[in-house]
């Protein structure tokens, strides 16, 4: 009984939360609502981690002898919802809109009626990998919504809004978390399509909050494309019951459920295409890059623990039950192609906002590829990534909206000399963006291990060798550009909000802790996930000495690290710099060589060039625009990217 | 193995390693210099030159720049720590590349465009040579059934027999990594470089005398990393690794500089092609 309640705080919390929002329209009430199911929700994770250990790693939840069918409640639902789409279809004069949303509510209305299912599964089922997703949900996602408070409070002020729309604002963004619980702990999945469709809504809602005609642009384009991805939804509900007899994602996706259905298999690979276009793979990324004019906070929301997580959660969750067969390998494909097309574009990217959003993209595709490799090692590395690239993805949206709000740009151009004007900013974005690309942190450690898994896929290998290639290019650009140093700066204290102050370090602790608990964290959580699959696998993955191992079937380790020696190290460059800072005379500190006497500028820039005249110097990161530009590479991988598509749709079919 | 035994190889290869990179640096200008027609400084010349940089004052460009530094050094340190101790190769080249990495944030934290594009170069180089050096662990995994450097001892054949693409491609990318003609771009060691020093124009005296005993360092991972390929017996190895050093060194005489466009396109067709080939077809005899 203590699950239920459990899971109702789980959903029905941040819903109520939503609705105090929206009808108290008092600052400091809404702060207090925030901060407290913020407080509540982590609670309710915790909470949950402590019972799925007493229950063997799952829960099941029934529901019998409820007071009327919520079933019934959640297709009318689904109708409103889909009424909703249309109307605003209808509003924006978008016919697209209308008609894709019609694609769905007629095939879908017509399965309600003719669907009758007398058969019981548990209406929820929680597990060690909706744990992980509640984990991200419940913890991540509150973290965000505090740092909001202080953002919106300076957004607001820079547009000189009348009347604020801030409770309609976190309204939606409680909602998002409300359904985003719901989605992952889910179990029907007729269930899981309507907060599915919820999700898309608020992202539309969230999107298009500033209501300026990019912003309705933008948005419109995440609701159609999204919108595709409901229509696959139906599709696949409507072929799986068929196939399969039942709607329990359990059952559908037991490993290697694909293996004997055809017709189950075109199911589940519907499923992948909902998953694609949620989590924005190629040739669907257009939608999260145009997400990008919402406030910060929401792009965080969507980067990081909801709405594109949702995808690849679906796609993960569904991986066993395709294990080994062609369309799992052609997911692979498609996600490693994501993974270095997206790295690619985003060296030459100049904007720091599209370059964190090609990053997402390209991490997503590479939990999609590992989730269609499949195998044991490949599902390990798909979950940890998740973890990680939420916690440093989250962190690092929080980071740049601070630096925009505090210099006026998200250019990287921008941001040389930024340590001098936010150091506590500065350093804690750094060390962000060196959780996402070095060792010893867990994103790299992932990357590892899904090179180490995808040796037996020359293709998916190529993609990942040169993904990873591509991403160390474009982070370590901007981390020069971030950590350059005028030669003698004089530090000053920022001003941030209380608000952002605690996200941020909250956030920065997030990342270092998982990164150095990867050993416990891999052992108490997903170890059991992977261990209840059936395998048959030639390697597998362990914890141990505080790092992860692979093993061979005759149990020698084949490969593996120890990380707590490399955080030493990293922990002593860091103790040295401040103690650098400290010690090095003023007179030993000379300005850089220009090629003429310098000035007493003290940025160290200006020099002495012919006939006396004062020149600066201006340097620019290398964005080798012809090629890797957007204009070069776009149309190409998105024909590359649906043709793999395509593909994937053939071996299923043909 | 003991804990006191691995204490023990590490501290000798700590000690060795930059002898041995020191008196091969020496050895390689002396023979750039027999080659130009020139009697070249004696074998000892490095050793000189850093002794006389680490009695010199501090000088610096900014207070940070020697945490960079030490990150290059310590980071190269342990990627050598990880090859005598035979461990996981992979994880050793995400090593490097983290030294690397700290060797162009130092490059890139000053406010001077020799720098800044020498470190801009030193990344297209990275980007150039790492799916190589990847490809290579790969092949060394079809071929062994393992990512740690001790089974590549335990395997009875040596590698070469296997690999002998992979060890040309290898080859091929340690010109780039060793910043020697035709792919010395980011800073140079000859004299009629159009950046100065390129990455390393801003740093002076102890911190120039630190990058340069981790050059010592990084030169004898790579030639033990060539070594990797005949590892028995272990002299085979050796000897092939100094027979490569000398024609990257008779490369790097006859060569002119190329631009890092060039390098691209002939590092991911030829390189890649090559590694990639020989992968493929380990992957098909399996």
């Amino acid at each position: 009984m203590e699950v239920n309640l459990l899971l109702a705080v789980a959903i029905f919390l941040p819903a109520l939360a939503a609705i105090l929002c929206y009808l108290v329209r008092n600052s400091a009430f809404r702060s207090f609502t925030i901060v407290i199911s913020a407080i509540a929700l982590a609670l309710t994770a915790l909470g949950f981690a402590d019972i799925i250990g007493k229950h063997d790693g799952k829960i099941e939840i029934y529901m019998e002898n409820m007071p009327f069918d919520i079933g019934l409640l959640i297709g009318f639902l689904d109708f409103v919802l889909l009424a909703y789409i249309v109307y605003t279809g209808v509003k924006l004069k978008k016919p697209l809109v209308v008609v894709l949303a019609v694609l769905q509510a007629v095939p879908l209305f017509i399965f309600e009626i003719m669907h009758k299912s007398e058969e019981q599964f548990p209406v929820f089922v929680i597990d060690y990998l909706s744990l992980i997703m509640l984990f991200l949900v419940s913890v991540i996602g509150p973290i965000i919504l505090v740092f909001a408070m202080g953002y919106m409070k300076n957004h607001e002020s820079h547009m000189h809004l009348k009347t604020s729309k801030q409770p309609r604002f976190f309204m939606i963004l409680f909602v998002f978390l409300a359904s985003m619980n719901a989605l992952v702990t889910v179990n029907n999945l007729l269930w899981m399509y309507f907060f599915w469709e919820i999700t898309t809504l608020c992202s539309f809602l969230l999107i298009s909050h500033d209501k300026n005609a990019e912003a309705v642009k933008n948005a419109t384009r995440a609701l159609w494309i999204n919108l595709l991805g409901g229509i696959a939804f139906v599709a696949a509900i409507i072929i799986i019951s068929n196939a399969a007899g039942t709607l329990s994602i359990q059952d559908i996706s037991s490993p290697n459920a694909g293996l004997f259905s055809t017709e189950l298999l075109l199911g589940l690979a519907l499923l992948c295409f909902a998953g694609f276009t949620k989590s924005a793979q190629f040739p669907f990324q257009s939608w999260l890059l145009g997400a990008m004019v919402a406030p910060t906070p929401v792009s965080a929301l969507l980067h990081s623990s909801t709405m594109v997580k949702a995808g690849v959660y679906l796609i993960v969750r569904t991986a066993p039950a395709f294990y080994g067969t062609t369309l799992g390998n052609v997911v692979a494909m498609v996600g490693g192609f994501t993974f270095v097309a997206a790295a690619a574009i985003a060296i030459s990217q100049s904007n720091g906002k599209r370059v964190l959003a090609y990053s997402t993209i390209s991490n997503l595709g590479l939990i999609i590829c590992c989730a269609g490799i499949g195998s044991q090692i490949a599902l390990g590395a798909a979950m940890l990534l998740i973890i990680f690239h939420a916690i440093s993805k989250g962190l690092l949206f929080l980071c740049i909206g601070t630096i925009e709000q505090g210099i006026g740009s998200r250019d990287i151009e921008d941001m040389q000399g930024l340590m001098k004007l936010m150091p506590f900013t500065t350093i804690i974005t750094v060390i962000g963006m060196i959780s996402m690309l070095l060792p010893p942190f867990g994103v790299l450690i992932t990357k590892w291990l899904a090179l180490e898994a995808s040796v037996g896929q020359p293709v998916v290998l190529i993609m990942i060798v040169f993904g990873s290639a591509f991403t160390v290019v474009f982070w370590s650009k901007w981390i020069g550009i971030i950590l350059t140093m005028s030669y003698k700066p004089k530090y000053i204290v920022e001003k941030l909000s209380v608000s952002i102050r605690i996200s941020l370090i909250l956030l920065l602790a997030g990342v270092l802790a998982a990164s150095l608990l990867i050993g416990p964290l891999f052992k108490n959580t997903i170890e059991h996930q992977l261990d209840s699959y059936w395998f048959m696998d030639e390697s597998i993955l362990t914890a141990d000495r505080g790092g992860v191992w692979i093993h061979d079937i005759y149990n020698n380790t084949i490969g593996g690290v120890e990380s707590i020696l490399f955080f030493l190290i990293i922990l002593a460059i860091m103790i040295m710099i401040p103690y650098l800072i400290h010690k090095t005379k003023p007179a030993n500190v000379k300005p850089p060589y220009l090629c003429g006497s310098n000035t007493d500028d003290p940025r160290g820039i200006e020099f002495i060039s012919p006939k006396d005249k004062i020149d600066s110097v201006v340097v620019h990161n290398y964005y080798m625009k012809g090629f890797f530009g957007e204009k070069n590479l776009t149309l190409i991988t998105n024909l590359i990217a649906t043709a793999f598509i395509l593909i994937m749709f053939g071996v299923v079919t043909l | 193995m003991t804990n006191i035994e691995n204490l023990i190889i590490s501290i000798v290869a700590i000690v060795v390693a930059p002898i041995l990179g020191g008196l091969l640096t020496g050895l390689d200008r002396k023979i750039a210099a027999r080659m130009q027609n020139r009697i070249g400084p004696p074998i000892l010349q490095p050793f000189y030159d850093v002794f006389k940089l680490l009695g010199k004052e501090g000088i610096t460009v900014n207070q940070t720049q020697m945490a960079y530094v030490l990150g290059y050094l310590l980071f190269a340190i342990s990627a050598l720590i990880m090859l005598v101790l035979r461990q996981d190769l992979l994880m050793l080249i995400f090593i490097l590349t983290f030294s690397n990495i700290c060797l162009i944030m130092g490059a890139m934290s000053v406010r001077s465009p020799y720098g800044k594009i020498g470190a801009q170069r030193e990344i297209i180089q990275m980007m150039a040579y790492e799916p190589v050096l990847i490809l290579m662990i790969v092949g060394v995994y079809l071929t062994t059934g393992s990512f740690l450097i001790s089974s590549i001892f335990k395997f009875e054949s040596p590698l070469l027999f296997n690999l002998p693409l992979v060890f040309l491609a290898f080859l091929f990318v340690l010109t780039i990594k060793l910043r020697k003609s035709p792919f010395d771009f980011s800073t140079s060691h000859h004299a009629h470089q159009e950046l100065i020093k390129g990455l390393t124009t801003e740093y002076s005296g102890p911190q120039l005398a630190l990058i340069e005993i981790t050059h010592w360092y990084d030169l004898v991972l790579l030639l033990g990393m060539i070594s990797l390929f005949f590892a028995k017996p272990i002299w085979v190895g050796i000897l092939i690794a100094f027979v490569s050093y000398f024609l990257e060194i008779v490369v790097d005489n006859i060569s002119a500089r190329m631009t890092w466009k060039w390098m691209l396109r002939v590092t991911w067709l030829i390189a890649v092609g090559a590694a990639m080939t020989n992968i493929i077809s380990l992957y098909m005899k399996k």
